[in-house]
């Protein structure tokens, strides 16, 4: 599904050049659920950028369900953006002054064709985050675990082929994130294909593989044979959902 | 089908941000609004003018006995206006078509059996009726025979036929002018009122050498109705009357002029009066509000977009391409100038209605204002939106989301 090959990038600043990433390859196949784990400063972001089509690599390829993208204008980027790719990122980026549901749909406006259910699907995928009950709240009126919940579900509205989270629960209390991966894993178990970016070692061991990244490189790619289980970590939260 | 999506999304964003969107339409509705009165005073004014112009005479100058600025009845005791200007203006001036010498009278005391009114009294010869292009409704006009016999005949203006005889036919009836006896001849077309608020057809209309030598006992006149051939000329032919009457009269300034001249054009410049000078002012307004409310427009939405950048990226993240987010900024300049003409329009329609009523100032109402300031609302939209959507659609996605 995904085949980097020494990706490189490369940021010129005046006279000096920093390489960020120092040629990354790695494939992730479908249905996998993959962390990408480093420390601040070690190109996590950018790799995270050039995977969500959002950035361009200064070297190396990237070929998505085997088509290279690299040379890709503008135009084919946002499509690629919309229809296969699901964002969800550490600040939410959910619009305000703008209801649940309403931000939920948003992605749907760019689709190529505008589906005759959107509201229906847009219902669906919220409740699937257990927020039925939330729909038409803004999200000045939603917890940050809730809010993150709601750019979940409009990461899964156009069915996109991979959910790219970065740092979901870095602005989260421990509670709310363990919910938040609650709702990754779970996805993942319905044949999703995620690939979660964080720093923190305890998250990423609730995926089943985990990519080490350290300055620009990758330094370790291992599989997880007992992920933890973010659902009996908070009995509370996930009783919540369970009950919807 | 894209379009419209994105056009709902502009709609969404000023809907969300009720206060910022009005700020960005103010300056487009007092623009607007300031258009629309202008337009409907400049309708009502032309109107108001071609109606005294009318009413003078498209193609009219008048000589009146006595100086004066404005156009005022004749000065009583002024005797130098004599009926050979009248004939030197025939002679001299070219382009003329008709010259009718008349005097007239104010308060002359006029009876039917019982009925006494007082109304003014003009003496004319035949000439005039085809100058002042007001004829018979019934009867016959002022004739040569009439003015070389001096005939005692008249004719009356409709309103004043009623006032002496009702509803019977005046036609060949008696009236007694200043204690002379008066036969009817014709009754005038209807004519409205004069330009010095009068009813024209209180008038009542007498040969001139009766008037002259039976009634008023005087030897000068009061008027010189010219009509001119090219109402475009109506101008320098009334300056070269003026000439000619300064020569005949003896006047060298300082000494003042005896008489006046006023055409048509003096007529309407008039009528005009101060709303030449209002519409320079409104549509100075207008322009003015325009600008500055597209300035005003272009700079909140720059800020708008600064204050929107993570909005933008995370547009960009989920699809949005440079072109919809173009299209979503000016679609809100847009939708912004579009609703502050339709509520600039009807504030300048309110105000034009209070105008017509409170004020009496000449207004008329028509679509053109509106078609026009559809025109503007468009043009400022565009113009001061497009910088903004530009710097919008080109913000790189993981620049914005930073």
């Amino acid at each position: 599904m995904i085949e980097m090959e020494n990706i490189q990038k490369e940021y010129v600043s005046g006279s000096v050049k920093t390489q960020v990433l120092k040629g990354v390859s790695f494939r992730v196949q479908a249905g996998e659920f993959v962390a990408i784990m480093g420390a601040s400063g070690t190109g996590k972001s950018t790799l995270m950028n050039i995977l969500g089509l959002l950035d361009k690599p200064t070297g190396g390829h990237y070929r998505l369900d085997g088509k290279d993208v690299v040379d890709l204008d503008d135009d084919a980027l946002s499509h690629l953006r919309n229809h296969k790719i699901g964002f969800v990122f550490q600040q939410f980026h959910l619009l305000a002054r703008t209801t649940a549901l309403r931000n939920v749909m948003l992605p749907l406006i760019y689709a190529d064709e505008y589906p005759n259910d959107a509201l229906e699907r847009a219902e669906k995928a919220l409740m699937s985050v257990g927020l039925s009950d939330r729909m038409d709240y803004r999200p000045s009126q939603l917890s940050g675990g809730e809010q993150q919940r709601v750019a979940i579900a409009r990461a899964l509205i156009t069915n996109p082929a991979i959910i790219l989270a970065d740092e979901p629960t870095g602005n989260l209390d421990s509670k709310s994130g363990a919910g938040v991966i609650s709702v990754f894993q779970r996805l993942h178990r319905e044949g999703r294909t995620i690939i979660l970016i964080t720093h923190d070692k305890v998250v990423a061991e609730h995926a089943n593989r985990i990519v080490v990244l350290s300055d620009g490189a990758v330094v370790e790619d291992r599989s997880v044979a007992q992920p933890r289980n973010a659902a009996t970590e908070t009995p509370t939260l996930t009783g919540k959902e369970s009950g919807q | 089908m894209r379009a419209s999506r994105i056009a709902k999304e502009s709609a969404r964003a000023l809907a969300a941000n009720k206060l910022r969107s009005f700020f960005m339409m103010a300056g487009t509705i007092v623009g607007i609004a300031a258009l629309t009165v202008i337009m409907a005073i400049g309708k009502g004014t032309e109107k108001k003018v071609m109606k005294r112009v009318n009413a003078f005479g498209t193609h009219a100058i008048v000589v009146t006995a006595g100086g004066g600025k404005g156009f005022s009845p004749p000065q009583e005791g002024i005797t130098t206006l004599r009926l050979e200007d009248a004939d030197e203006v025939t002679t001299q001036i070219r382009g003329v078509d008709v010259v009718a010498p008349f005097a007239i009278r104010r308060g002359v005391p006029v009876k039917a059996g019982n009925n006494q009114v007082q109304t003014i009294v003009m003496a004319v010869g035949p000439e005039w009726h085809d100058a002042s292009e007001w004829y018979a409704a019934d009867g016959d006009l002022v004739s040569t025979e009439d003015i070389a016999s001096m005939a005692r005949v008249c004719l009356l203006g409709k309103l004043i036929a009623k006032d002496l005889f009702g509803e019977q036919n005046p036609i060949g009836e008696y009236i007694q002018i200043e204690n002379v006896r008066f036969k009817v001849k014709g009754i005038l077309q209807e004519r409205g009122v004069s330009p010095m608020g009068d009813e024209f057809d209180r008038r009542l209309v007498i040969p001139l050498s009766t008037g002259l030598r039976r009634l008023f006992n005087q030897d000068y006149i009061s008027n010189i109705r010219v009509k001119v051939k090219n109402s475009d000329q109506i101008a320098a032919i009334a300056d070269e009357i003026r000439q000619l009457l300064h020569e005949r009269h003896h006047i060298v300034p300082p000494k003042e002029d005896d008489f006046s001249v006023f055409s048509a054009a003096d007529i309407a410049k008039m009528a005009r009066g101060v709303s030449g000078t209002l519409t320079w002012l409104l549509g100075s307004l207008a322009a003015l509000s325009l600008l500055v409310g597209g300035i005003v427009l272009m700079n909140i939405l720059l800020i708008s977009v600064g204050e929107r950048v993570k909005e933008i990226g995370l547009r960009r993240a989920v699809g949005a391409t440079q072109r919809d987010i173009f299209l979503q900024f000016l679609t809100e300049s847009l939708a912004v100038t579009f609703s502050g003409m339709l509520l600039g329009g009807m504030l300048g329609w309110s105000v034009s209605i209070v105008l017509a009523r409170v004020a009496e100032f000449p207004v008329v109402i028509s679509w053109e204002p509106f078609a026009l300031a559809l025109g503007f609302a468009v043009a400022v939209g565009l113009f001061f939106g497009v910088q903004p959507a530009r710097r919008a659609a080109r913000l790189k996605p993981v620049d914005a989301l930073r």
